[in-house]
């Protein structure tokens, strides 16, 4: 008979003191092994813990004044109001900048608008090469890109500070088109800040995809197409020199 | 007779002033203390920095108010977690926000590992925030609060469950995070 997870947690984090576990433990290589899992896991979770806020705190220099402000305004009369109110502004005002500036200095810094791949960079790759096996699979839309993968796209753009949430970490060649999950297929695209932006270029991947799907364009075609210039091949595919209203968002 | 009232007025005024500067003043250093682990465990409501930073001003002037009424000083710190989470769950309920995961996108790996080691230390930096994430809340919470030092007894008066249930869900979320790990190595 061994000790169950609960039991082992509660050894672990002192919590107990029951000397049947501990000689238990003593005696019974598996639960010690079991213990040593636990805190691999729990040792891991503090350092993905940690790391997720490492560097990244706000400072605490506005938010502290703010609350004297409001703890100052809360012990005086209400005819001091006048005195306490302009302190709590100048506060609120002083938190407002020292977290306008944290966020500048930590997401827009390096934001620069990213419209097209650059070629040296991201030349493009496939792995599915029939028309059968692409237009056999579910239309994988905005496939999701691992932090690991999406944090290298970055760095290779120089881009490595800037707010992840303002780029889609898109794939030049759409995996339903066969693009493959490489880096040398992945570049950061801003969702917004240009007029060809993530969600036009989702409208191409679409449009080529039903060709491909419907036969009246060649797979390979259509990687080469969206991998060498995927502007040209919209305003080609579309019929427009500008992105379609219905294609903006 | 009047004199004397008036001095003792005056005498109560200024003693009552002299205990105000000096709660604000405890009530900064506790907020210099605990201000950044109530803003990493008030990260598991999803709440965005501004929303996190204005439920900790709440709590903490909740504080304020509860020392000068004279009310009990135990364990603040489970008290102020509790206040927090209270007052997260009522802003997440006011105001739904995006669920703000800045903080987890692009934390660093250390580049000591060399190439292969960080490889595998992001792939299983992936795997934990991938089970993290599906926990239940409650076991979230539970896990950001032991994160952050707090004993079981803390934990349950928080979250306002069970000491049982406390262990039961810590043990739930580290097995499930080492079955994570194992199946990277």
């Amino acid at each position: 008979m061994h000790l169950t997870d609960r039991q082992l947690m509660i050894a672990i984090d002192g919590e107990g003191n029951s000397s049947d576990v501990r000689e238990h433990l003593d005696a019974c290589w598996k639960c010690r092994a079991r213990r040593q899992e636990l805190e691999g896991a729990i040792a891991d979770f503090v350092r993905v813990h940690a790391d997720a806020f490492d560097g990244r705190m706000p400072s605490a220099d506005g938010p502290r004044a703010l609350l004297r402000a409001r703890m100052a305004e809360l012990n005086r009369p209400h005819s001091r109001l006048r005195f306490a109110l302009p302190i709590a502004a100048l506060a609120l005002l002083l938190l407002g900048v020292v977290m306008a500036r944290e966020l500048m200095t930590a997401r827009s810094v390096h934001a620069a608008v990213v419209s097209v791949p650059d070629a040296r960079l991201t030349p493009g790759a496939a792995v599915l090469e029939s028309r059968l096996a692409v237009c056999s699979q579910e239309n994988l839309k905005n496939k999701a890109v691992t932090a690991a993968l999406r944090r290298k796209v970055f760095e290779e753009y120089g881009i490595a500070g800037a707010d992840p949430r303002a780029y889609e970490v898109d794939y030049l060649v759409t995996p339903a088109l066969g693009g493959a999950d490489d880096i040398h297929n992945l570049w950061p695209h801003s969702y917004s800040s240009t007029v060809w932006n993530a969600p036009v270029k989702d409208a191409l991947e679409d449009r080529l995809r039903e060709m491909v799907c419907d036969g009246s364009l060649d797979l390979a075609e259509a990687q080469r197409e969206i991998a060498g210039n995927w502007i040209a091949a919209y305003k080609k595919y579309f019929n427009t020199d500008e992105p379609l209203p219905e294609h903006r968002r | 007779m009047l004199a004397r009232f008036a001095e003792s007025v005056g005498f109560s005024r200024a003693e009552s002033a002299r205990r105000d500067s000096r709660l604000e003043e405890e009530v900064i250093g506790l907020f210099d203390q605990f201000r950044e682990p109530l803003l990493r465990y008030l990260s598991s409501f999803g709440l965005a920095l501004a929303d996190r930073e204005d439920a900790i001003q709440e709590t903490f002037l909740a504080l304020f108010q509860h020392l000068q009424r004279g009310k009990s000083r135990e364990n603040l710190r489970a008290w102020l977690f509790r206040v927090a989470h209270n007052i997260a769950l009522k802003r997440r309920m006011q105001n739904r926000r995006e669920f703000d995961a800045a903080g987890s996108e692009d934390a660093a790996i250390d580049p000591a590992l060399g190439p292969e080691g960080q490889a595998l230390e992001g792939e299983k930096r992936e795997r934990l925030l991938a089970v993290v994430a599906a926990l239940p809340e409650p076991d979230r919470r539970c896990l950001f609060l032991r994160a952050e030092g707090l004993r079981y007894r803390e934990i349950a008066s928080v979250l306002e469950m069970s000491l049982g249930a406390v262990s039961e869900s810590l043990s739930r979320s580290l097995a499930r995070m080492a079955r994570a790990v194992e199946r990277c190595i």
